[in-house]
C-alpha cells in the first residue's frame, strides 16, 4: 500500500471512531423508566407496515451485521441501536452480536472500510426515540424492553417466539451493563 | 207665584247653545296644547330612538356574524397554513443532519404540525355553509392527505439513511404536492376575504342607511320640537295679548264704571256747595243721587275684590252647613233693592225639605246675587227673574237656578262669558254697564265650593244659569280636591 493511501485510510478510521463514539450527552439526558433487576425480555420491532412477522436468530445476526441491506419488499434496513451503556444495548451486543463495545466499534469500522457492513447503525438516545424511530422508517429494526413496546411498533418473532413465550433467547441481564 | 211645573216649563233649554262635550274637550285642549305637543315631540324621539336602536343592534348583529364568520375563518386560515409550513419545513429539516436522535425530534414535529393541520381541515369541513366551501374542503382534505403519504415516504427514506432518495422523492412527488395544497388554502383564504368583503359591504351599506335614518329622524324631530316650540311660544303670546286686552278693556270698563257714581257724586256735591240747592227736597234728592252713586260705588269695589279673592289659590272662606232655602233668601234680600228699583218680579220655587250643603254663605249669597244682578241688567223688556231650588234626578246634588227672559246669550259668546273681564261686543254696543267679571266671580264661587256653574240661553227668549252643588257629606270631599285642581289648570 503506497504511504499516502495508508495515511488516508488512518485519517478515514479516526473520522468513523469518532463519529461512533456514543453519545454522552443524549445518553445523560435521555429519560429511563424505573427498572426491576429482574430479567425481561428484549422485543425486536419494526415499522407497522413491514410484512415481516418471523425471523431467525441467524437472520437476525446478519441483519444487525449489517450482512443485509434491504427488506425482502424492497425497503433499506435502517438498525436502530440504544446508546452506549444501556442494559438493552449490552444485551444486544452479548446475544446477537456476540462482541463487546469494543468488539462491536472494531467490526463496524472494519466492516465500514472495506464494504462488509452495508448498514451502519443509528444511535439513539433513548427507548422512546428508538421507538418513535421505527414507527417513522419502513426499512427500520431495533429492540425494546418488552415493556417499552406499544402498537406504534411490531414485534417480530425470532425463531417463532414472542418475548413472552418461554424459550426467547433475548433476556436482558440487568447486571451486564458496565 | 208660579208653579214649579209651569217655571221647568218656561226654562229654555236650547241643545246646540249647552256647551257640548267636543266644545268642553276643545277647551281642555287648547289649555293643554303645550304639554300634548311636548309630549307628541317626545313620542317621536323615542319612536326615532328605537328605530335607531333596531338599525344599530342589525348592524352589531351583522358585524359579530362577520367576525365569527370571516374574521375567525380567516385566523384558523393563518393557523392552517402556518401548520402545513410546519410540517414541510420540520421534514425538510430532518434532511439536514444524520444525527437519529435529530431526524425522530425532526419528524415528530412534522407529525404535530400534520395533526393540527388535519384537525384544521375537519373543522372547515364542519363549518362550511356553501357547496363551493364543501368541495374545497374536501379537495384541501385529499390534497393533503396526497402530501402526508409522500412526507412519510420521505420521512423514511432520510431515517433509513438514503437522504439522496428522499430529496429526489420530495422533488419529484412532495414539492407539486405540497404547492396543490398550498393552492388550495390560497382558495379558501380568497373564499375567507371575498366573504368578509361582502359582510363588509353590508355593515357598511346598513351603516349609511343608519346614518340616513338617524338625520331623516333627527330631523324630523328637530322639525316637530321647532313646531312645538313655535306653537307654544304662540300659544303663550295669544294669551299675553289676550290677557293685555282683557287688562285694558277691565281698566276702561272699570274706569268707566268709576266715573259715571264719582260724576254724579261730584255734581251733587258741587250743587250743595255752590248753593244751587237749598229747597229741602232738592236737598234731599241731592243727598240720595251722593247715597246711591257712593253705594254702587262700593258695590263696584266690592265686586274687583271680590274677584280678586276668588281669584287666589288658597280659599279664604268659612264653610259650614247651609240650608238652600236661606241661602236664597239671603240673595234675595240682598238684591231687593235692585229689583224694586228696576221693577222686577221676583219668583223663587224651592222644594220642601232639600238635604243641606256645605258651603261659605257670603260667597254663595254673592254668587246667587251676580246671577239675578246679571238677569236684571240683561232683561231690559221682561222684568221677571225665577230663582228655583231642586234636587236633581239621581238624587245627588242640589240644582239652584237663576231664570230670566232677557235678550239671550249668542251662541259665540257661550265660551267666553265666564272669563274675567269678557264683555260680549253686542253688550258693549248697547252700552250695557258691567265689569266683566260677575259671571266669572259667580263660577269662580261655585267651584270653590265643589260645585258646577253651567248655562243654557236662547236668544230672545233669555238664560237659565244652574248652580249645581254636591249634599254636605259629598260636599267636603270636592271643596278640597277644588283648588288643587283649579291651581292644576
Amino acid at each position: 500500500m503506497r504511504p499516502k493511501l495508508r495515511v488516508l485510510h488512518i485519517f478515514v478510521a479516526i473520522a468513523l471512531v469518532l463519529g461512533l463514539r456514543p453519545n454522552q450527552t443524549a445518553q445523560a439526558t435521555s429519560p429511563s423508566k424505573p427498572r426491576s433487576n429482574a430479567s425481561q425480555s428484549l422485543a425486536i420491532v419494526v415499522n407497522r407496515s413491514n410484512p415481516t412477522n418471523n425471523l431467525s436468530f441467524s437472520e437476525l445476526r446478519k441483519m444487525f451485521l449489517g450482512e443485509h441491506s434491504h427488506w425482502p419488499n424492497g425497503h433499506r434496513i435502517a438498525i436502530a441501536m440504544l446508546d452506549y451503556g444501556q442494559p438493552e444495548r449490552q444485551t444486544v451486543l452479548r446475544l446477537i452480536y456476540r462482541l463487546d463495545e469494543n468488539g462491536y466499534q472494531n467490526h463496524l469500522l472494519r466492516g465500514m472500510f472495506l464494504g462488509d457492513v452495508f448498514v451502519a447503525p443509528k444511535t439513539l438516545a433513548s427507548p422512546l426515540i428508538l421507538r418513535k424511530f421505527v414507527f417513522n422508517a419502513p426499512g427500520a429494526i431495533g429492540y425494546l424492553r418488552a415493556s417499552d413496546v406499544d402498537d406504534t411498533v411490531k414485534v417480530v418473532r425470532i425463531d417463532g417466539l414472542l418475548p413472552d413465550n418461554k424459550d426467547y433467547r433475548l433476556q436482558i441481564d440487568e447486571r451486564s451493563v458496565e | 207665584m208660579l208653579k214649579q211645573t209651569e217655571f221647568i216649563s218656561r226654562e229654555i233649554v236650547s241643545a246646540y247653545q249647552q256647551p257640548t262635550s267636543a266644545g268642553f274637550f276643545a277647551r281642555k285642549l287648547s289649555r293643554h296644547v303645550s304639554t300634548i305637543l311636548l309630549l307628541l315631540v317626545l313620542c317621536g324621539e323615542a319612536g326615532v330612538g328605537v328605530f335607531v336602536i333596531r338599525d344599530l343592534t342589525m348592524s352589531y348583529a351583522t358585524v359579530e356574524k362577520m367576525y365569527n364568520g370571516s374574521v375567525q375563518g380567516l385566523l384558523r386560515f393563518g393557523d392552517l397554513q402556518y401548520e402545513a409550513q410546519e410540517t414541510r419545513r420540520s421534514t425538510l429539516y430532518a434532511l439536514t443532519t444524520t444525527d437519529g436522535n435529530l431526524q425522530v425530534e425532526y419528524a415528530d414535529q412534522s407529525r404535530k404540525a400534520d395533526q393540527g393541520v388535519t384537525q384544521g381541515i375537519i373543522q372547515y369541513l364542519a363549518q362550511a355553509r356553501t357547496p363551493r366551501e364543501s368541495k374545497l374542503g374536501q379537495r384541501l382534505e385529499n390534497d393533503w392527505g396526497a402530501y402526508l403519504k409522500v412526507r412519510d415516504d420521505v420521512l423514511g427514506l432520510i431515517l433509513e439513511g438514503s437522504p439522496k432518495e428522499a430529496v429526489q422523492l420530495d422533488l419529484r412527488v412532495g414539492v407539486p404536492e405540497f404547492d396543490r395544497v398550498r393552492q388550495d388554502l390560497d382558495e379558501i383564504k380568497e373564499t375567507y376575504s371575498e366573504q368578509a368583503s361582502q359582510q363588509l359591504a353590508a355593515v357598511a351599506g346598513f351603516s349609511r342607511r343608519s346614518i340616513t335614518r338617524l338625520s331623516a329622524s333627527l330631523g324630523i324631530g328637530l322639525l316637530f320640537g321647532s313646531v312645538a316650540i313655535w306653537a307654544i311660544q304662540k300659544s303663550r303670546m295669544r294669551s299675553a295679548v289676550q290677557l293685555a286686552k282683557l287688562q285694558m278693556d277691565f281698566v276702561a270698563s272699570v274706569s268707566h264704571e268709576l266715573r259715571t257714581p264719582i260724576t254724579g257724586i261730584l255734581t251733587a256735591g258741587e250743587n250743595i256747595r255752590d248753593g244751587l240747592v237749598l229747597q229741602p227736597d232738592s236737598l234731599f234728592e241731592q243727598g240720595s243721587v251722593i247715597t246711591d252713586q257712593a253705594s254702587r260705588l262700593m258695590e263696584l269695589v266690592d265686586q274687583v275684590l271680590l274677584f280678586a279673592a276668588t281669584s287666589t289659590a288658597r280659599p279664604t272662606h268659612s264653610l259650614r252647613e247651609l240650608q238652600v232655602d236661606h241661602v236664597i233668601a239671603d240673595a234675595v234680600r240682598s238684591t231687593k233693592g235692585l229689583l224694586e228699583q228696576a221693577g222686577f218680579t221676583i219668583e223663587a220655587q224651592i222644594e220642601p225639605a232639600l238635604p243641606p250643603i256645605t258651603g261659605d254663605l257670603s260667597l254663595l249669597s254673592q254668587c246667587l246675587q251676580n246671577l239675578i244682578a246679571n238677569a236684571v241688567k240683561y232683561s231690559p223688556d221682561n222684568r221677571w227673574v225665577g230663582v228655583s231650588a231642586r234636587m236633581n234626578e239621581e238624587g245627588r246634588e242640589i240644582q239652584i237656578s237663576v231664570q230670566d227672559c232677557g235678550i239671550g246669550i249668542p251662541a259665540s259668546d257661550l265660551a267666553h262669558i265666564f272669563e274675567p273681564f269678557y264683555r260680549s261686543p253686542h253688550v258693549v254696543a248697547a252700552h250695557i254697564p258691567g265689569t266683566g267679571l260677575g259671571l266669572s266671580i259667580a263660577k269662580r264661587s261655585v267651584e270653590a265650593l265643589g260645585g258646577e256653574l253651567n248655562v243654557s240661553t236662547q236668544l230672545g227668549v233669555g238664560s237659565v244659569f244652574t248652580v249645581r252643588l254636591p249634599f254636605a257629606n259629598e260636599s267636603l270631599h270636592r271643596i278640597r280636591m277644588a283648588p288643587a285642581a283649579r291651581t292644576g289648570t
